[in-house]
């Protein structure tokens, strides 16, 4: 029998798959040890991330207090509930303008103290390094206490230093004033996690050839221009990066908030940790469907923000190479 | 003999060998209880720190006369026990014995999700408690008893303590502090006066909402407010004159600058402890706060005053309370339930009422053995206000249990009373008075929702469990007095 071209085809097919599934596992195979490390990690992701992420969503779809054996589906109505909750938004709007004051702030902050620690001149500079990175790897929740005292505005060590020097003349109540509190978060908030933001810049630093500052320098580039033109392109693309790991870290202010403010006075810091806490552990009784429909809902969003951004972002550029 | 009649015969060595390896097996297989050497250790979780020790003796005279059966006894902070209980028993590791904190559920729903079981020796902890201490709803399910009150209904967490030398700053008598509105904040004044800065009449627990719900409820019963809910009408009773009154009370401190500036950062236990440095005046706490200054800010206890409940000018009001639920609850996961009941009976001595006034925490079930314990001169005379202010008001649980299923289906309203006074403080609300309508008019809204869920599921029960006609303010509400054929 003559063989056509498209009796062949098929058996040639088969093999061409059956020879990149034997690719596959062959680099499985050969890849062994690297995914056998890996597994770990995998697992307990997959069990302490992705499971809970999982399993909210199925949460809240359901009216369960966390007591009764099983909850009850109830679809979207959770949804309809939380978009309707005028606490939700408002944790919204505080989660969002905490980040968007404290993420920029933290940024350009951080980027001159590490602009000037990456310069070989500057005295005692791993010391100064080390002084900053200390608060991120001392407790939040005991800097949360700590920090009560230090803006307490009965004896409290900025109040006095502000009636000291004549700045104010009668004290602050930072975190008892609803107009005054989420910003003094913010504050500490910046001081506690500025040595992580700064230790990503030394590193996008130290990336930057030594050859291109002294050919500035050759050429009679002053500090900042040297700054301007050589540095600031040059670390564009790790800006990017760090923006965005410390734009996630802002997101996570639980703890600091909780020790801090309570998300008080009068719901002015609830973030929206703090409201999911509220509704998922410290209400009366307890409502685990709703809470994690709040959570659902504002990952949800953070994404969609997060996208509409990216495309305007885009957007800008194109128009930008366009004209 | 044969080979095979030998087969068929068994040694006296095979014999003993048998029943040794039959009673081991025995032992390590058979069920707890019926072998009185048995090891048994009892998991107990409960929150009451200040008397801890004397938990922990007990404990150890029990073992003493069980050497079998160890308690392991763990005290948990309030906040934490709620989610430590909710895990445990999800994952099966619920401890024998435990109390209720941090958990919003009303027992009877826990009873239903199949959390209790009942105490084996009821009938005889019944008889040692005082008669009506055990009630359907609150203690018992269906006629069978799960738990006890250990503490007395009688108290209240609005007494005034103060400080006795900032006290001799004001015209209220240092001894005895003041006994109204207008003394309170008249002293409070003076002592900010007088303080030229450093002092402040009054510190107020304002970051701790659920707190300062109570004192704004027990002032406004002194004002002449029945309770959260009118026994005379059911309906809720936020909006009433009393509320605002007692509102206005408190904020008028503020007006005057009296109040501790930092009070709005502060929980109970971070305003007890600036209170005792000596900065402020006064200080709104239950009994237990002296028995916290004894054992943690010793320093402090000489200059301990305690006043009643400030109430209005030439007002007499009393303060009414709900009946006290259970303290201890046996876990339906117990595998001792016998010994854990047993433990339990420690619990309603004579004995235990007299050590349980001496940690000086909330007054024992028997408020008669305070005049017998060494306690600190004020809490005899916290417990001498209670005697004379509180009475035992109705309840919508003890008349039908279902009612604790509409309280359970309830979801928290927000702003809360608290949320509110601490909004008030703030000044993030500015018209009180609207608030509190706006709260009341939710909680009423929120109630008819969830009778008609409940309803809905087949319980009889409506808005008239609330109403209690016969309810005399000046008299107990005892358990005869209840409607009957409900």
């Amino acid at each position: 029998m003559a063989t056509t071209p498209e009796s062949t085809s098929v058996p040639l097919a088969a093999r061409g798959r059956r020879g990149a599934r034997q690719g596959v596992l062959a680099r499985l195979w050969a890849d062994r040890w690297i995914y056998l490390f890996l597994l770990p990690t995998a697992v307990l992701y997959s069990l302490y991330t992705i499971w809970p992420i999982g399993v909210s969503w199925w949460y809240s779809l359901l009216d369960w207090n966390g007591f009764d054996q099983h909850g009850t589906y109830i679809g979207l109505a959770n949804y309809r509930e939380v978009l309707q909750d005028p606490f939700f938004w408002h944790a919204f709007e505080h989660t969002f303008v905490f980040a968007l004051i404290s993420v920029p702030v933290r940024l350009v902050l951080t980027l001159i103290v590490a602009v000037m620690l990456n310069n070989p001149r500057m005295p005692w500079a791993s010391l100064f390094r080390t002084a900053l990175f200390v608060p991120v790897v001392t407790t939040t929740a005991i800097i949360g206490i700590v920090m009560q005292f230090v803006f307490d505005p009965a004896g409290g060590p900025v109040n006095l230093f502000l009636l000291k020097f004549g700045l104010i003349d009668r004290p602050i109540n930072f975190l008892g004033d609803s107009s005054t509190a989420l910003y003094t978060v913010m504050v500490v908030h910046v001081w506690k996690w500025f040595g992580v933001t700064m230790i990503y810049w030394l590193a996008a630093l130290q990336t930057i050839s030594t050859e291109y500052y002294e050919a500035a320098r050759v050429d009679g580039a002053n500090a900042v221009r040297v700054f301007r033109d050589i540095t600031v392109p040059l670390l564009k693309p790790f800006a990017i990066i760090i923006g965005v790991l410390t734009f996630i870290d802002t997101l996570k202010i639980f703890d600091l908030m909780l020790t801090m403010t309570g998300g008080g006075p009068y719901f002015s810091t609830e973030v929206i940790d703090i409201f999911i806490y509220r509704e998922a552990f410290a209400a009366t009784i307890p409502r685990l469907g709703y809470a994690s429909a709040a959570a659902v809902t504002f990952g949800m969003l953070t994404i969609v923000i997060a996208v509409v951004q990216l495309l305007a972002a885009r957007y800008a550029q194109r128009a930008r190479r366009t004209s | 003999m044969t080979p095979n009649s030998t087969r068929g015969t068994i040694s006296r060595r095979t014999l003993a060998k048998a029943v040794g390896a039959a009673v081991g097996t025995l032992a390590l297989t058979h069920p707890l209880g019926t072998l009185a050497q048995d090891k048994v250790t009892i998991h107990w979780w409960d929150q009451f720190l200040p008397i801890a020790p004397l938990e922990k003796k007990l404990f150890a005279q029990f073992h003493d006369k069980n050497p079998n059966v160890t308690v392991e006894y763990k005290v948990y902070n309030p906040n934490e026990m709620g989610q430590a209980l909710q895990l445990a028993h999800k994952s099966n590791q619920a401890p024998d014995v435990s109390t209720l904190a941090g958990i919003g559920l009303p027992a009877r729903k826990l009873y239903e999700e199949g959390w209790f079981q009942k105490l084996t020796n009821g009938v005889q902890i019944d008889k040692s408690l005082p008669a009506g201490s055990l009630l359907e709803g609150f203690t018992n399910f269906d006629g069978d008893i799960y738990s006890f009150p250990t503490f007395s209904f009688r108290q209240y967490t609005t007494l005034n303590w103060f400080n006795k030398d900032l006290m001799k700053l004001t015209d209220s008598d240092p001894e005895t502090g003041p006994k109204t509105w207008e003394e309170m904040r008249a002293a409070a004044k003076a002592i900010t006066d007088k303080g030229n800065g450093r002092l402040f009449g009054w510190i107020f627990d304002l970051n701790f909402t659920d707190r300062i719900a109570v004192h704004l409820d027990e002032l406004a019963q002194t004002a002449g407010a029945p309770g959260g809910i009118d026994p005379k009408s059911g309906e809720y009773a936020y909006a009433t004159d009393p509320y605002a009154q007692a509102m206005e009370f408190l904020l008028s401190m503020q007006k005057d600058g009296s109040l501790f500036p930092a009070s709005s950062t502060l929980d109970a236990r971070a305003a007890r402890t600036r209170w005792a440095t000596g900065t402020s005046g006064m200080f709104f706490d239950g009994p237990w706060n002296i028995g916290v200054v004894q054992s943690d800010l010793k320093e402090f206890i000489d200059k301990v005053g305690v006043a009643p409940v400030p109430r209005p000018q030439g007002t007499s009001n009393l303060i009414h309370v709900g009946p006290q639920g259970g303290t201890f609850w046996l876990s339906a996961q117990s595998k001792h339930p016998e010994i854990a009941s047993d433990i339990l009976t420690l619990f309603t001595t004579s004995d235990y009422y007299v050590g349980l006034a001496e940690q000086m925490d909330q007054p024992p079930l028997d408020l008669d053995a305070v005049d017998k314990a060494n306690v600190h001169p004020t809490y005899k005379q916290a417990v001498g206000f209670y005697k004379n202010e509180v009475r035992l008001g109705p309840s919508a649980v003890v008349r039908n249990p279902a009612v604790s299923l509409v309280n359970a289906e309830m979801k928290d309203i927000h702003p809360n009373l608290g949320e509110i006074t601490q909004g008030v403080f703030s000044g993030d609300v500015k018209d009180y008075q609207a608030a509190l309508k706006t709260y009341n008019d939710a909680m009423t809204a929120e109630r008819d929702r969830a009778l008609k869920v409940v309803q809905s599921k087949g319980q009889r029960v409506s808005q008239g469990d609330w109403v209690f006609a016969n309810w005399d303010p000046a008299k107990d509400y005892t358990t005869e007095m209840y409607p009957k054929g409900q």
